[in-house]
């Protein structure tokens, strides 16, 4: 009975009243008496019943999860037992106390990742669990860890794409990293605004991070993006990959294969590839399109508007496609270009017969009418038909409406949510910038800038005045970092590294 | 036998065009006497630097059926007094492609005498400049120098050798505009400098018509006369020398922008040009005005770029109401077409251009096609260029105008009933006209701007290109931060990119 008591000694009765420093102190002993307990003690049912029943996920989150654990552990590949400890863990992972599992992040981790393997072959594959608990660890999850890209593949495996939306809407604000030591007035309990100071590679709650997990997880992320029509998002992804920064110009695969679909994403959503983003790598992304002629083959065709050509090289190239997994993408495109098409012709024409679009398209009157219907109804095309009295559909009127469309609180609405985000982003961006300043490279390069003379130092200053008179001076003086102003003189710190 | 290769050119386009119905060959006769024109182009002193007319009397022949006659007669009366043997052949040629006969027969003896005092001349040259050479005066070789040159020139330089390959400045023209860039290393003052480069101007002027007129392109000359004329005029005379020099460099230049197409460029060259052109007379023995281009002349070329190119705001300060307007004083009707165009009097202003069609195409710098596709020629792309800039101007003041209307101001050029749209659709496409055409109702349409909402889609834009941008950067730094960029490939460098140069980005 002596173990119960011990299990439950936390958290004391007063908890809410404990302040960081006491709270801290108090779990950090809890968690040193819990480890010489024996293993048995997490095992043994209590009055006939199993500890887990006894504890309360919500307040007694560390020992229900370590119980849960060493159950899991014990229970092997006994199924019926795995499926009532499923039960526990879907249980656990909705309720847990996200502060406490701060102190014992491996545990949780393994949690996690058990009901992840398990849950596919249980009965009810309803994965936005795990997307709810690890929202509930991490409100904002802006932390990349190796769970992201873990869940966002079982979730395609699963075939159930949508459900890792929550994860991928969500912006990914830093890398889980060594961690700087925490100040001394800063507790692992205390409410902390970034998730970055108690994710670390430390904390248990990822495993060691891999380049290419980056990148996988952002053109996995892509795709499904790309599935649910969402282009910006699915070009912003896309992009993180384009512009993962490289060692020596070095290219990774992942990269070609962002670059094809960032140009058919191009196409369909605004009928002619992206720009390149200003800051790309000029070496790689030569290096990247030379291998990706065919794509840029075909994105000139669609600038000109060439649907034969287009078709003629889409036919050509169906095993490049396929091979690439783009052959629907190129499809769809496809059908974009003869969308845009019609929509080129909004800027000539106030209103024309169908027959004329007929011609221009190169389709019969019907088949045109259709489909230019089905753009207007699918709202691609803000248009109106007007039928013409003798039936014949090539007589028909096409009349295109100005494209001044949302009303204006709609609007409204739009922008000030776009500046709470971008203010959000900012103080991340901040955040991102005391840190890089924090790192043994930036001081070198301080002290370098230092010691080449007094003169060196104030032309600097100035710099860094200027940049910040350009009226973007979100970013410290010396950090000339990650900004949205042209000026990349950010370019030969990161050099630094 | 020089004649070879060069004369059948232009008979041979004739054909091709005239199948083609371009009325670019067939032109009605122009407002002007033959006589009282050529006048304005004897060369000065005549047979010296005249070299020009022939070839200008032969661009009318071409173009313009019924003065065809008297102008090879003119042309080769000229070509007659000069030395020039092989334009004489040429000209006689064209003739009896003409089906003048009694022409087309060219005076076999005087050509071989001439043939043969020009070579003799030649050897004599050479000779005189042989020992200047060996005198070392500066001056004197200089001199020699010229009068070869001046000699190549006038004779059309030395004919094509059929046993070597043509090289570029081999042959003709070329030749003399070489022999006139040698002198420059005897030229000892400023002066020298000028006189010289005025002649290399020349030389390349005439080069370029000759090139025009035989087919080919004239770009390359047309570059060689921008640069000479830059040179005129920093070559670092006295005010008093360099005030005579400007005026024909700015006009020179003007003609060869005009020449490559550069309307707006030749346009500010022409409005810049000192009044003090007209009745400059002859510096350095050149008198531009009539070898090349008469103050009437910039008068036309200068008007009609301008009113091609220019806002009607510019018109009225820069043209009407600047220096340029002593120009127009020149040629009233050019000036009563801008006042036109500027009091919004389009269909008058574009009525008037019409009638003076023939006279311009008939100019040797004007009427040559503009581009080395296409036979349009200059007046064709200016005409055409006003014309768009009219309707423009026109429909700017209305939200809707019925084509029929637009036709009726703006008689389109070709019958076909689709003209008038075509022609406003292409206008659309290339941007120059901001309007929508709606087809049903025959109407074009002005669009509605709704200033409010565009600012807000703006401002989304913006917004959304900034959140992507911090993102974007927010994510390199990260990664850059956690080591996790792309790891160098370990099968070496990846092919031949990103040389090992031992910096890292």
């Amino acid at each position: 009975m002596s173990d119960l008591s011990a299990i439950l000694s936390f958290p004391p009765d007063d908890v809410a009243k404990l302040t960081p420093k006491k709270y801290d102190d108090a779990i950090n002993r809890y968690l040193q008496r819990i480890e010489k307990l024996p293993n048995t003690a997490w095992l043994r049912p209590v009055d006939k019943k199993n500890l887990l029943e006894m504890l309360n996920p919500e307040v007694n989150s560390i020992p229900y999860m370590v119980s849960l654990a060493g159950q899991i552990k014990a229970a092997g590949k006994d199924w019926t037992k795995l499926e009532i400890l499923l039960n526990y863990a879907v249980i656990f992972l909705a309720t847990f106390d996200p502060v406490q599992v701060r102190y014992v992040g491996a545990t949780w981790l393994t949690v996690l990742d058990w009901t992840l393997d398990t849950l596919p072959q249980s009965s009810s594959c309803d994965l936005s669990i795990i997307a709810s608990a690890m929202l509930r660890l991490d409100p904002t999850l802006g932390t990349f860890t190796s769970t992201h890209l873990r869940f966002l593949r079982i979730c395609l495996e699963g075939g159930v794409p949508s459900h890792a939306l929550p994860i991928l809407d969500k912006n990914i604000y830093a890398m889980a990293t060594t961690p700087p030591k925490l100040m001394a007035d800063e507790f692992l309990c205390d409410d902390l605004e970034l998730s970055n100071t108690y994710i670390t590679l430390k904390s248990g709650f990822t495993l060691k991070i891999q380049p290419q997990y980056v990148l996988e997880y952002y053109l996995i992320g892509a795709h499904i993006y790309l599935g649910s029509r969402n282009y910006a998002r699915a070009r912003l992804f896309l992009e993180y990959v384009l512009l993962h920064p490289s060692i020596q110009h070095s290219i990774s695969a992942l990269q070609v294969e962002a670059y094809k679909k960032w140009v058919l994403v191009g196409l369909l959503a605004e009928g002619k590839p992206y720009p390149l983003p200003r800051t790309h790598d000029n070496a790689v992304m030569k290096g990247v399109r030379d291998v990706s002629k065919p794509y840029d083959a075909l994105a000139d065709n669609f600038i000109k508007r060439n649907l034969s050509k287009y078709r003629a090289e889409m036919d050509i190239g169906t095993q490049i496609w396929h091979e690439d997994g783009n052959l629907r993408l190129v499809k769809e495109a496809e059908s974009a270009l003869l969308r845009f098409r019609v929509m080129d012709l909004q800027k000539t024409f106030a209103a024309l017969p169908i027959g004329r679009v007929a011609a221009h398209a190169g389709y019969p009157p019907d088949t045109t009418l259709q489909w230019v219907t089905e753009m207007i109804r699918q709202r691609q095309l803000r248009a109106s038909i007007t039928p013409n009295g003798n039936g014949n559909a090539g007589d028909a009127v096409l009349r295109f409406h100005h494209s001044t469309t949302s009303s204006s609180a709609l609007a409204d609405g739009d922008l000030a949510a776009q500046t709470q985000r971008i203010e959000a982003l900012v103080a991340h961006v901040r955040d991102a910038d005391r840190r890089l300043q924090l790192t043994k490279e930036y001081v070198e390069y301080t002290k370098r800038q230092k010691r080449s003379g007094p003169d060196a130092a104030d032309m600097a200053d100035q710099m860094d005045l200027t940049w910040e008179n350009n009226g973007a001076g979100i970013m410290g003086s010396a950090g000339g970092v990650v900004g949205m102003d042209e000026d990349d003189g950010d370019e030969d710190i990161m050099g630094g590294f | 036998m020089t004649a070879q290769g060069i004369a059948p050119s232009p008979a041979k386009r004739l054909r091709q065009e005239s199948s083609r119905e371009s009325d670019h060959y067939h032109l009605p006769p122009p407002t002007f006497d033959l006589d009282v024109w050529v006048n304005n182009y004897e060369g000065f002193p005549p047979h010296l630097l005249g070299a020009l007319l022939p070839l200008r009397l032969a661009h009318v022949a071409i173009h313009c059926p019924t003065l065809s006659r008297q102008a090879i007669t003119l042309a080769i009366s000229h070509a007659k007094k000069s030395k020039d043997v092989r334009v004489y052949i040429r000209l006689c040629d064209l003739a009896g492609q003409f089906g003048f006969a009694d022409l087309g027969a060219p005076d076999l003896g005087w050509a071989s005498k001439q043939e043969e005092g020009n070579k003799r001349e030649l050897s004599r040259l050479e000779g005189e400049l042989r020992g200047y050479k060996n005198n070392l005066i500066r001056e004197s070789i200089r001199m020699g120098q010229e009068d070869l040159a001046t000699h190549h020139l006038i004779t059309g330089g030395p004919p094509p050798d059929p046993a070597t390959v043509q090289s570029l400045g081999g042959t003709g023209y070329g030749v003399a505009y070489q022999a006139f860039g040698k002198m420059r290393d005897y030229c000892t003052t400023p002066t020298h400098m000028a006189s010289m480069i005025l002649r290399l101007t020349y030389t390349a002027i005439l080069q370029a018509v000759s090139a025009q007129q035989q087919g080919s392109t004239a770009r390359h000359h047309l570059d060689l006369v921008l640069s000479n004329c830059s040179r005129l005029r920093t070559c670092g005379v006295k005010e008093e020398e360099q005030v005579k020099l400007n005026p024909i460099a700015i006009a020179m230049s003007g003609i060869a922008h005009l020449g490559q197409a550069n309307y707006h460029d030749a346009a500010s060259a022409f409005l810049s040009t000192p009044i003090a052109y007209n009745l400059l007379g002859p510096v350095h023995n050149t008198d531009f005005g009539r070898a090349v281009a008469s103050a009437n002349d910039l008068a036309i070329y200068g008007g009609l770029c301008a009113l091609a190119t220019l806002s009607r705001q510019a018109l009225i300060d820069r043209v009407l109401g600047g220096p340029f307007r002593a120009f127009l004083e020149l040629e009233p009707h050019m000036r009563k077409a801008i006042s036109l165009y500027t009091t919004a009097k389009y269909q008058a202003c574009l009525d008037l251009l019409r009638r003076y069609y023939s006279d311009w195409s008939l100019d040797v710098f004007l009427g040559v096609p503009a581009s080395s596709i296409g036979s349009a020629s200059h007046v064709d792309v200016l005409s055409a260029h006003i014309r768009e800039k009219s309707i423009t101007a026109y429909f700017s003041s209305f939200s809707e105008v019925s084509l029929a209307s637009l036709a009726s101001t703006f008689p389109p050029i070709s019958s076909s009933p689709m003209a008038m749209e075509e022609e406003l659709l292409s206008m659309i496409d290339a941007g120059q006209l901001d309007a929508r055409l709606d087809v049903v109702n025959g109407t074009l349409v002005a669009p509605r701007k709704d200033l409010r909402a565009s600012t807000h889609e703006e401002a989304r834009r913006a917004a959304e290109e900034v959140e992507r941008t911090l993102l974007l950067r927010l994510h390199k730094v990260n990664v850059a931060m956690a080591g996790l960029e792309v790891p160098r490939s370990k099968t070496g460098v990846w092919e031949g990119h990103g040389q090992g140069n031992g910096l890292m980005y």
